[in-house]
């Protein structure tokens, strides 16, 4: 089992010159620090005109400076749309190489296709597409990342040959993920030889179903890639204090301005109608997980809010049901203190991540070798 | 930029929101109502006037044009339009009505009493055409709303999300100003989509003013359902944001 933290940036209104820069500084602090105490990877996600929920449209960025700053988390840029009106697929094998390039070969890349109407329709994108444009550039794009020479005629896209440069530091290429919410999404990810990366939550029985049926169906995969990636993730929030009742206070109060947030965006399932998008999506669905029945400290199942103690034991309960790594978001709108947050990673690497085999052993994260 | 909340006027919109007999009313079932809608963006900033401060506005602002018709109901068939402006009360999708029209005396009487509609009374035409949707409505002899749904596709009713109104309305009995939530349940038979257009609109006639600037068009469903106005489950204050001011009056 291992751990990483995953960032949507919140920033708090009122905008000032300096909001947006504080916010980026202490994501930054964070990751460093999460370095240094063994965390295994970081996660950024790539988001657009979500205003107060998240203010990164260009994760690639934030994850190079992420990259500067440490020396052993993986970069796991992700997720990357996967809609052509968003990013070309040449662009994202070459950035993405890049990427892997200035990190030493520690890119992870995540795939995905967005899931508000705010995001698809400010980039004139057609929702019923999405799942298409997606399938189509998760298959070129290992072959972009390897072949001499690429060329390309599909249906949402085409390229005559060129050689596409730079190619990935990680050889053959970065291990691959698929974002996935909606429900049947993870057989999408096993069928293609790619990492689940879990993005909703739904208790841990209907979990154990998920990994059970993605492990099942990734044995007799066809990989889009030239290696299967069978890893399952999960994302969780993280805060973490000695004394239980402060943190499920301040734990709650982080879970319930992210989903406050999330709750003002408009979801694809909420104005345009589509089978494309049987579920809500990453937004809801967490904010429904983190409203949860709790348990006696008041905290909802499977959430990592608490003591050391409480947290460990939800952290067993995910590695028990066949998860291999949970992901942490640490604040929304700053409402954690930036010292809390620091204080907070401290103590889960001190009293809960030496409870996980493997868990700082960050190093061991070669591509194609897990 | 400052939080953001509604910023209706509540002192001026109190004038002619409806009288509601209490929170107790019974449920009526609507069979066979065919139901138009259409989704279209609006302009944010001048929208937040068009919410009370107990909704956060949606990102983006959309306003919603609905035309029902009810072939049967306890007073007899009436047909509906409305326009709302989407928002949030605290995480919940929710519409906020600004105003109504309807053609049934009997059932706009009802509907304000027992769930607070801000009807007034209006011819409410749907033309159901091979290629398209069409809804006329008209007050006093004059049009205050034409719009379609055009390329009607059929989609599973199981893919629409219809979202719950909130109407402003007083009281009798205490006299107190109040939010309540309406939220139906919907049965469906069959889904349509399609696109939405807007031929007319009355910004006046539906008290939007200059704050309704419509933008991007998102879509146009046209369904029929059998629809539950139920029992009055929530009211929240107006004035406050819902995390502060909603009550609950029935399970």
């Amino acid at each position: 089992m291992k751990f990483g933290l995953f960032y949507e940036i919140s920033v708090p209104r009122p905008w000032g010159r300096e909001t947006e820069k504080t916010v980026y500084d202490n994501c930054l602090e964070q990751v460093a620090l999460a370095d240094q105490l063994g965390f295994d990877s970081v996660w950024a996600v790539e988001h657009h005109f979500l205003e107060e929920y998240s203010h990164c449209p260009a994760p690639e960025l934030f994850l190079t400076a992420c990259a500067m700053k440490t020396k052993k988390m993986r970069i796991g840029h992700g997720i990357i749309v996967c809609v052509p009106e968003f990013n070309h697929p040449i662009k994202i094998a070459e950035r993405t190489a890049v990427l892997d390039i200035l990190s030493g070969g520690r890119l992870d890349v995540g795939t995905g296709r967005s899931a508000t109407w705010t995001e698809l329709a400010g980039f004139r994108a057609n929702p019923d597409e999405t799942k298409k444009t997606w399938d189509e550039f998760v298959h070129c794009l290992p072959r972009m990342w390897t072949q001499d020479r690429f060329s390309y005629q599909g249906r949402s896209w085409s390229m005559p040959q060129r050689t596409i440069v730079p190619k990935p530091y990680q050889k053959p290429h970065p291990p691959l993920w698929v974002a996935v919410t909606s429900p049947g999404t993870e057989i999408d990810a096993a069928e293609r030889g790619m990492g689940s990366l879990g993005l909703t939550f739904g208790g841990f029985a209907d979990q154990e179903e998920k990994v059970k049926r993605y492990r099942k169906i990734i044995r007799n995969c066809t990989p889009v890639g030239d290696f299967v990636n069978e890893a399952v993730s999960s994302v969780n929030f993280l805060y973490c204090h000695e004394d239980e009742a402060e943190g499920v206070k301040v734990g709650r109060r982080l879970t319930g301005t992210f989903n406050y947030l999330a709750a003002q965006l408009l979801s694809v399932r909420e104005a345009y109608p589509s089978k494309s998008y049987p579920s809500l999506g990453l937004l809801p669905s967490l904010r429904q997980e983190a409203a949860g029945p709790g348990d006696a400290s008041g905290a909802p199942e499977g959430i990592a809010i608490g003591n050391p103690a409480r947290i460990l034991r939800e952290m067993k309960k995910w590695e028990a049901v066949g998860c291999d790594r949970v992901n942490f978001l640490l604040n929304a709108l700053e409402t954690v203190p930036q010292q809390k947050v620091l204080d907070s990673l401290r103590l889960f690497a001190k009293e809960v991540m030496p409870h996980f085999q493997g868990a700082s052993d960050c190093a061991s994260a070669a591509a194609g070798g897990r | 930029m400052p939080p953001r909340y509604g910023k209706l006027d509540l002192a001026a919109w109190s004038k002619s929101a409806p009288a509601i007999n209490g929170y107790k009313t019974e449920p009526w079932i609507l069979k066979g109502a065919r139901i138009v809608t259409l989704n279209m963006e609006i302009d944010d900033d001048p929208a937040d006037n068009l919410i009370p401060a107990t909704m956060h506005p949606s990102i983006p602002a959309y306003a919603i044009f609905c035309v029902t018709n009810y072939p049967d109901s306890p007073v007899g068939p009436f047909s509906i339009a409305e326009v709302r402006i989407s928002g949030r009360t605290g995480v919940r999708p929710r519409g906020f009505v600004l105003r109504s029209f309807c053609d049934n005396e009997d059932a706009r009487r009802e509907l304000a009493a027992r769930w607070g509609y801000p009807t007034v009374a209006g011819d409410v035409k749907l033309y159901i055409r091979h290629d398209r949707v069409v809804a006329n409505v008209s007050a006093g002899g004059k049009p205050v709303l034409e719009c379609e749904l055009l390329d009607r596709d059929v989609i599973s009713g199981g893919d629409i999300q219809y979202i719950a109104s909130m109407h402003l309305a007083r009281n009798q009995d205490d006299g107190k100003l109040v939010l309540v939530q309406v939220d139906p349940e919907f049965t469906f038979v069959k889904a349509e989509r399609g696109k939405p257009r807007i031929i007319l609109l009355d910004n006046d006639a539906f008290a939007a003013g200059a704050n309704l600037r419509l933008a991007n068009p998102i879509s146009a469903t046209f369904t029929t359902a059998d629809v539950t106005l139920p029992k009055i489950r929530y009211i929240c204050n107006p004035g406050l944001p819902a995390m502060q001011g909603t009550t609950k009056v029935a399970a």
